[in-house]
């Protein structure tokens, strides 16, 4: 035989390399066997645990008595297939340690049973595994989150953002949220860039398929000890959703005030047709007695109630008819202050005060004088109407307009109070007459309309006993978009 | 001389169509185009039946029907709420009044009346008899 004519055969390249490998290799490496002996371990190992010659693996990972409930050998035995775990053991120096190990099947025979398992460990220190979190809660996160640069590229995305935007990174922002080539107006980051303040806006981007996608931004600066801002940390809630509901929301009150307008016709007309059936009566009964009077009489009450049912429809058509606000740049305090000075004497009559509370900080606003003038007119007389009915002393009318978050205030509140009053406040908020015969009950929602027209929205307040109180809340973007548009 | 019905409503075409109906049909009407002294009016007249407006200006026909059903020397007389403000079969009276103590009315007519149906209602309240004749004891 060959090898007999070898003394001392020399060490086999390969078997160095190998040799080498194992106790070079920047982890500690362990090989365990099906009792979880350690029956060899590198240079690496023995430096970190200790000896570790006769002993069982969990008394050198964790200088325990008896196996560990998680161990990942034993996984490996069974399933013969590597895998990866970390754990938390102790040292030679009986220092804490966390580690990652990665752990490989060794069988003596292809295709027998796994007798041993390599374990390669490698320690984490403390400020490794904040990393590892801080990537993972960076990518995780279910919001957008990049870093944009002083050029207004991104330099870094998470995952989520990846996810829905693309692979971006080099690339100028306003081109990956909106597809724009220039920097966008408004931009909440250059903002935060000039003042180094946390800025909020929500815009409307497009994802990488193309599809609409509405986000809430804020804004942080992100300084590095110095007091320059080098970057901007864009944080992004996706509220498309939310935009989708708010829209049905929307559609819904739309339609409710479609039943209301309805059934607010309906009443109306109801009354005429009791004046015009009553006139028919009367007719009727005279041409039956032959009393010429009787005749005219209910005659005369036919033809007045001809002329209701043709102003009613006036009115409705009038209220039907589509138009586009006429937007003139104005201050809404003087609108405020000309309704006052229409109303202030007919309401003194009644005993009634009408004040008004113009908040200084209300800047000019693309409003139509003439619509909001109506609205106005509307709610002021419906409040005064209010407080004639609760018959109290001491009742009064206030008109209010203010600067809410970005958008334009308007608040009609009485305190009148007493059973009349809860009714009619309850009749009022659907919308119904309440002028006798006058009204076509016509006046909310003409208030309403207009408001809507405006891009705003009309909210009732009213709790029992304590008067109403109606809010028109003009966002300033949407009258500016309008007023742009009008241009 | 028939039974004696007040009419309270706003409107004066509809007070005149109601007249005219109870006179035909054999009633005493009356009426008034608010619920302001209506109380006063009820304690002189006596009525047999009220017939009652919802909306009008000032007061509610709601809150002076709370009242009459308040007072036990009126309380016994019949009231039908004519109005337009609800289709009759969805008038719900506790919806207006907190109330508990306080009866729903007699009856509920939408605007515009079926005249047969107004006189066959009538006749059926006032020949019912069980409310003794206001100023009695109850």
């Amino acid at each position: 035989m060959k090898s007999n004519n070898r003394v001392n055969p020399p060490r086999r390249l390969a078997d160095m390399i190998y040799e080498e490998l194992f106790h070079q290799v920047p982890f500690n490496v362990a090989v365990i066997d099906r009792n979880y002996n350690v029956v060899e371990a590198n240079k690496n190992f023995t430096e970190y645990f200790g000896n570790w010659k006769n002993k069982k693996c969990y008394a050198v990972y964790k200088k325990l008595k008896k196996p560990c409930k998680d161990c990942p050998s034993v996984e490996v035995f069974k399933k013969g297939k590597p895998i990866v775990a970390d754990a938390v053991g102790v040292d030679q120096h009986g220092r804490k340690t966390h580690y990652v190990g990665h752990v490989f099947p060794l069988r003596i025979k292809e295709g027998g049973r796994v007798e041993y398992a390599l374990e390669m460990t490698h320690t984490v220190t403390e400020t490794d595994r904040w990393q590892q979190e801080y990537q993972i809660l960076f990518d995780r996160v279910p919001c957008y989150i990049t870093v944009i640069g002083e050029d207004y590229r991104i330099v870094r995305a998470n995952e989520a953002f990846r996810n829905n935007f693309g692979e971006v990174l080099g690339q100028h922002c306003y081109k990956v949220y909106k597809r724009r080539t220039t920097k966008c107006p408004n931009c909440p980051a250059a903002k935060t860039f000039r003042d180094g303040r946390v800025h909020h806006s929500t815009q409307l981007g497009m994802g990488k398929r193309g599809q609409d996608i509405n986000y809430a931004v804020s804004t942080t600066p992100l300084m590095r000890g110095s007091d320059n801002i080098a970057h901007v940390i864009e944080i992004s809630n996706d509220i498309t959703a939310l935009k989708k509901l708010e829209h049905q929301v929307i559609e819904a009150e739309r339609l409710g005030a479609v039943g209301q307008t309805v059934a607010g016709l309906a009443h109306s007309i109801k009354n005429i047709l009791m004046g015009l059936e009553g006139g028919k009566y009367i007719v009727s009964l005279g041409l039956n007695k032959n009393d010429k009077e009787m005749i005219s009489e209910g005659w005369e009450m036919l033809e007045r109630n001809f002329e209701k049912t043709t102003s009613l429809v006036k009115d409705f058509l009038s209220f039907s008819k589509g138009r586009l606000p006429q937007l003139k740049m104005i201050k809404p305090g003087f609108l405020v202050k000309e309704i006052v000075d229409l109303y202030k004497d007919i309401a003194a009559q009644s005993g009634i005060e009408l004040r008004s509370e113009i908040d200084k900080n209300v800047k000019s606003a693309p409003l139509d004088p003439d619509g909001i003038h109506t609205c106005l007119t509307n709610l002021v007389s419906n409040a005064i109407d209010a407080c004639l009915m609760g018959k109290q002393k001491g009742t009064e009318v206030l008109i209010k307009v203010s600067e809410g978050r970005d958008k334009l205030i308007f608040e009609v509140s009485d305190n009148g109070s007493g059973i009349d009053y809860e009714i009619k406040k309850k009749i009022f908020t659907t919308f119904f007459t309440t002028k006798g015969g006058e009204g076509t009950g016509l006046g909310l929602l003409t208030t309403r309309k207009i408001v809507q027209e405006h891009g705003g929205k009309i909210l009732v307040d009213s709790e029992k006993g304590s008067g109403a109180r109606f809010r028109m809340e003009f966002p300033r973007k949407r009258l500016m978009a309008l007023y742009k548009e009008m241009k | 001389m028939g039974p004696k019905v007040l009419i309270i409503d706003d409107e004066a075409d509809v007070i005149k169509y109601l007249t005219v109906v109870l006179k035909s049909n054999g009633f005493l009407p009356y009426s008034i185009n608010s619920v302001k002294d209506a109380k006063a009016v009820v304690e002189k007249i006596n009525p047999d039946l009220i017939c009652l407006d919802i909306m009008m200006p000032e007061e509610t026909g709601i809150s002076f029907y709370a009242k009459l059903k308040r007072d036990k020397n009126l309380r016994s007389i019949p009231v039908i709420i004519i109005s337009g403000v609800v289709q009759a079969g969805e008038f719900d009276f506790r919806s207006y009044l907190s109330d508990n103590s306080i009866p729903p009315p007699e009856h509920f007519l939408e605007k515009p009346i079926n005249v047969e149906e107004f006189i066959g209602i009538i006749n059926k309240l006032i020949k019912s008899g069980n409310f003794p004749k206001s100023g009695g004891n109850s």
